[in-house]
């Protein structure tokens, strides 16, 4: 990674991070806390899959829960990561959050609207799948677009990234559907909280 | 009615804490070999006047046709090459300088093994020196008669060469398992201890943002 794109990456993974805080509620600190801790933990879980062995992510999961609270979460998840097991390193934390996080807020705001409607269960599903599986897709095309600007050529660089990201999209995009739909039945607050505009009580 | 909301956030705070703790057991229980996130590692060693290197992807996937890069102290490329199906790659001492071999594996993922210069010094003095032939016959027959084997086994004359290439044979078999070992050793995945350390620490900031969280509300 060249140092533009690593003091970029970090620029703007601060705003991101600044944002999340801004928006962060006292109240919410515990399940911003609890997905960050899920997001470190993900990331250790190696599905051998062919020759390649991969690992989930977790970031669409985190994107449609939490918005852009999803940037301290995975700030603090990288951070751990990166001084606990030398993962990433320090110097590439900024590029990593942003990557990693950005992809969460985006699919925040395309598939948010799927998992208000509280009572279409097949939409529900569909959009909790589909932000699980473009979070991840969306992370590697900006993993590839990052290695590109560092220098490497985009095609080939992004093609790897994704081509790798292939199975994990589907797993996690059934994950982050079985995980919605679990928390819909379980405690559908955390997931309202984020959604629903707050009703004066 | 306060005292209604605070026992209600007390239920929730309940309810976070079991989830949280449903969450753990739940990853821990299902999968209980944390493996380390595409972890790359280089492993590099001197023998003779070649380099050997072993990158790894994770643990223990040998890293398969990824490119690897040898610099001198001042940072200029000296040479490169790609690891073969396991994950290996030789090659000759191109100087006698503090050597940084780098592994460069897809997707951005970098490793990078230093080999100090006075490592290749040591060898470099022994196979560049140029020593007279010595006579190793009496030591053979000593030991010749003090295995009781074959006593009619003639005696050898070897040079300082042969015996050297003899014992750095034999050393590199035995050594061999130790070598792997030191290389699996190297990038031994994250432990079980670890891990929830690192769950703790993401608890413990959980717990310091609330505090300042609660005191700002109370000012």
């Amino acid at each position: 990674m060249s140092p533009g794109v690593l003091i970029a990456g970090a620029g703007l993974a601060a705003a991101g991070v600044a944002v999340g805080l801004r928006k962060l509620e006292t109240k919410e600190i515990p399940s911003v806390g609890i997905l960050s801790a899920a997001f470190f933990v993900a990331s250790l879980i190696h599905v051998p899959i062919g020759p390649a062995s991969i690992h989930l992510i977790l970031n669409g999961m985190l994107g449609i829960i939490l918005g852009w609270k999803a940037f301290p979460a995975v700030l603090v998840g990288l951070a751990l990561q990166a001084l606990l097991f030398q993962f990433g390193g320090i110097t590439t934390l900024g590029v990593n959050t942003l990557n990693m996080a950005l992809p969460a807020v985006i699919c925040y705001y395309l598939f948010g609207w799927g998992i208000r409607i509280g009572n279409r269960r097949l939409v529900f599903i569909l959009s909790a799948f589909a932000g699980g599986s473009c979070a991840v897709f969306l992370g590697s095309v900006l993993v590839g677009l990052s290695l590109y600007l560092s220098g490497e050529a985009f095609l080939p660089a992004a093609k790897v990234v994704v081509a790798a990201h292939l199975p994990v999209m589907v797993i996690e995009g059934g994950l982050t559907a079985v995980c919605a739909l679990f928390l819909r039945r379980v405690k559908p607050e955390l997931l309202e909280g984020a959604y629903v505009p707050k009703q004066s009580l | 009615m306060c005292r209604n909301s605070h026992c209600s956030q007390r239920v929730v705070r309940g309810r976070h804490l079991f989830f949280c703790l449903l969450f753990t057991v739940l990853w821990l229980v299902f999968f209980n070999a944390p493996a380390s996130a595409h972890k790359v590692t280089i492993f590099a060693w001197v023998d003779g006047d070649t380099v050997h290197t072993q990158s790894k992807i994770g643990a223990g996937k040998r890293a398969k046709g990824a490119r690897v890069l040898v610099f001198d102290s001042e940072g200029n490329r000296l040479l490169e090459g790609k690891t073969d199906e396991k994950g290996e790659f030789s090659f000759k001492i191109p100087k006698k300088d503090d050597l940084k071999v780098v592994l460069k594996a897809s997707m951005g993922h970098m490793a990078e093994w230093k080999i100090p210069a006075d490592e290749i010094g040591a060898v470099g003095d022994v196979s560049g020196s140029t020593v007279p032939e010595i006579n190793v016959k009496s030591g053979i027959e000593e030991a010749v008669r003090s295995t009781d084997v074959k006593p009619g086994l003639e005696a050898v004359s070897l040079t300082r060469h042969e015996v050297q290439d003899l014992i750095d044979k034999s050393l590199d078999r035995k050594l061999a398992p130790i070598v792997d070992m030191l290389a699996d050793a190297t990038d031994c995945g994250p432990k079980m201890t670890e891990v929830i350390g690192g769950i703790g620490y993401i608890f413990g900031l959980v717990g310091v943002a609330l505090y300042f969280a609660n005191r700002r509300k109370k000012e």
